[in-house]
């Protein structure tokens, strides 16, 4: 049976495998080059500590150089779920064009069937992922080593989440194709409804999952390391952390002195002073891999959750 | 031995009966033509002995066995070829063999490659580039290399062409008489099966309307025909199957419960197709 379910899903195991050399036929070359420049400008000196002297801008010349490239690879983000839903493909154009009966009425039992298609799907998904996951992180390696993994082109694409990203779409693709067994409109929907629901996880929940920290400190002092936090807010502030806009700060000021811009002397408006903090909002580097597990548990749970019903469906309401 | 039995056998879907109070039984060795317009629950009975889909009511055994619950004992056993005879397009004639030989504990490879051979098909060629006749063989193939006691044929030769459809069925006759299989074939075209087939059953509104060996069949039928009258007369002693009239004749199809003696009727023998078209044009179902 494992032979019938392998080769039923050919097609698709080849255009994963394809999908997934091509991202690293494409990518190898920048990988490398940046591998290169961060070893010839001495930038893993930089990596650890706080800013040694001349890392600011070294570092920053770096990512300026390559930032922009990983931003023009956020459309990777959809490759787990373009592998999930191709891999629910296979089962869903069974029901289509009816050959289950055929399998169903060879001498193996449906629950058979039905497990030895979903698991090799499953499997299969799960291989391209890891597959993915372990390029992209090699090529991520310089710049998460100065910026840290939080930042969504790192963390969506490390770690395991894009296992659990895949699983997901491919759950989700058995469980529409399985009740509308209809190829085309049932992934067409589930990819629509997996990129929706990974939007919504990206920019509003993922940093919900535990409160940020949040730190005021004065300009002389060197604050958190924030390199390579993921930072929601940053702004200059009085020492309580209340945002000083400085422009409101000038008017108050004006205000204060009755419309008559007062000289430096005067002493009393002391502008400067207002803004003589730094007020962050963040969530530090170290909460990486406590991100990374919640956000698998979730989207792992959700594709086990849709695989099950899949399965209990085509087995159960299927003839 | 029984080899099919059905027993208030019962599909509903939503609101609808696809088949309704179905009571069979189906001998060894015989050769069955389930008739009936479309939708009459042909495809449901043979769905439901194959063990695709759960019965309503009733119970439906298979070599004395439930084909749902005990798939692991039936379906080796049965050999089913689906309406359109589905194959897996993408696949070769020869991966074709292959996933019955993997599937199926009494494949027979010999018989499943020398039927292919005989048929003139190479195990290169692609299912999906077959001509309809070939595909219906390659499917017939694999539910005969199973070695099947019970062989069960949704429509096999209603997409086919005349020519096709003669050799398919010619497969079918040689497959019976090397093996003694019992086959149940449903088709809505009688001709067909008048050959090949030794019983009948013609379903039409979810019920069984009538079966038995056509011998028997065909010789309890006759066709009466007598000058213009009421034939509540008849009604009484025989089963009044169709009626028809003209302003001067009345003709009758019944079913005769012994001699007909009446010297007001001429009797007539009666072909199979004429009987069939008779219990389906009925509409109301039979006491």
């Amino acid at each position: 049976m494992i032979w019938l379910s392998l080769r039923t899903q050919r097609t698709e195991t080849l255009i994963a495998a394809a999908l997934v050399a091509l991202v690293a036929a494409a990518l190898t070359p920048s990988g490398l080059h940046m591998l290169s420049v961060y070893h010839h400008d001495g930038l893993a000196g930089c990596a650890g500590s706080a800013s040694a002297g001349g890392c600011d801008d070294l570092v920053h010349s770096f990512t300026n150089q390559f930032e922009s490239l990983r931003n023009a690879l956020g459309w990777l983000t959809l490759a787990p779920g373009l592998i999930g839903v191709l891999l629910a493909a296979p089962t869903i154009l069974e029901l289509e064009h009816e050959t289950h009966r055929l399998a169903w009425t060879q001498s193996i039992t449906r629950r058979r069937w039905v497990t030895s298609k979903l698991a090799t799907a499953a499997a299969t998904a799960a291989v391209a992922a890891v597959a993915l996951i372990v390029f992209l992180t090699w090529w991520h390696g310089p710049l998460d080593r100065l910026q840290g993994r939080l930042d969504a082109g790192s963390f969506d694409s490390e770690g395991t989440v894009a296992v659990g990203y895949t699983l997901f779409a491919l759950g989700l693709g058995l469980a529409i194709g399985a009740v509308w067994r209809r190829v085309t409109p049932a992934l067409v929907v589930a990819f629509a409804a997996y990129v929706a629901l990974r939007v919504f996880v990206d920019t509003w929940l993922r940093q919900r999952f535990a409160a940020p920290l949040a730190a005021t400190w004065s300009m002389r002092q060197s604050g958190p390391d924030l390199h390579r936090a993921r930072v929601l807010t940053e702004y200059p502030s009085n020492r309580f952390g209340q945002h000083i806009l400085l422009k409101h700060a000038g008017d108050a000021c004006l205000r204060k002195l009755g419309g008559v811009v007062a000289a430096p002397a005067d002493g009393h408006c002391k502008l400067a002073r207002l803004a003589q903090y730094t007020h962050a909002v963040y969530q530090p580097a170290s909460r990486f891999w406590l991100f990374q597990g919640i956000e698998t548990a979730m989207f792992g749970g959700a594709a086990l959750v849709l695989i099950a019903f899949a399965a209990w469906w085509i087995h159960e309401r299927t003839s | 031995m029984t080899v099919l039995a059905a027993g208030g056998l019962g599909k509903r879907y939503g609101a609808r009966w696809a088949l309704q109070d179905c009571t069979l039984e189906l001998e060894a060795g015989t050769v069955t033509a389930l008739v009936g317009p479309n939708g009459a629950g042909k495809t449901t009975l043979l769905q439901l002995a194959a063990g695709l889909r759960r019965p309503t009511t009733g119970t439906v055994r298979v070599l004395g066995h439930d084909p749902l619950r005990e798939a692991g004992a039936v379906l080796p056993n049965v050999g089913f070829v689906a309406q359109d005879h589905p194959l897996y397009r993408g696949f070769t004639v020869e991966e074709t063999l292959r996933l019955g030989r993997k599937l199926n504990p009494h494949w027979d490879d010999g018989l499943a490659h020398d039927r292919v051979a005989r048929l003139g098909l190479s195990p290169r060629q692609k299912v999906g580039r077959l001509s309809g006749g070939q595909q219906a063989q390659v499917a017939l193939t694999l539910a005969l290399a199973k070695r099947p006691q019970l062989l069960l044929l949704d429509e096999p030769v209603a997409s086919l062409d005349p020519l096709a459809r003669r050799e398919f069925l010619q497969s079918v006759m040689e497959a019976v008489a090397d093996t003694g299989m019992t086959v149940v074939l449903s088709s809505h075209i009688v001709a067909d099966l008048e050959r090949v087939c030794d019983h009948l059953v013609i379903l039409s509104q979810a019920r069984v309307q009538l079966a038995g060996p056509i011998d028997a069949l065909v010789g309890a039928h006759r066709l009466l025909t007598g000058p213009r009258s009421d034939p509540a007369a008849v009604a009484r002693v025989h089963d009044v199957v169709s009626e028809s009239h003209t302003p001067r004749q009345t003709t009758l199809l019944v079913r005769a419960n012994g001699h007909v003696y009446d010297a007001l009727w001429e009797l007539h023998e009666v072909h199979l197709e004429e009987i069939v078209l008779a219990y389906l044009g009925r509409t109301e179902v039979p006491a």
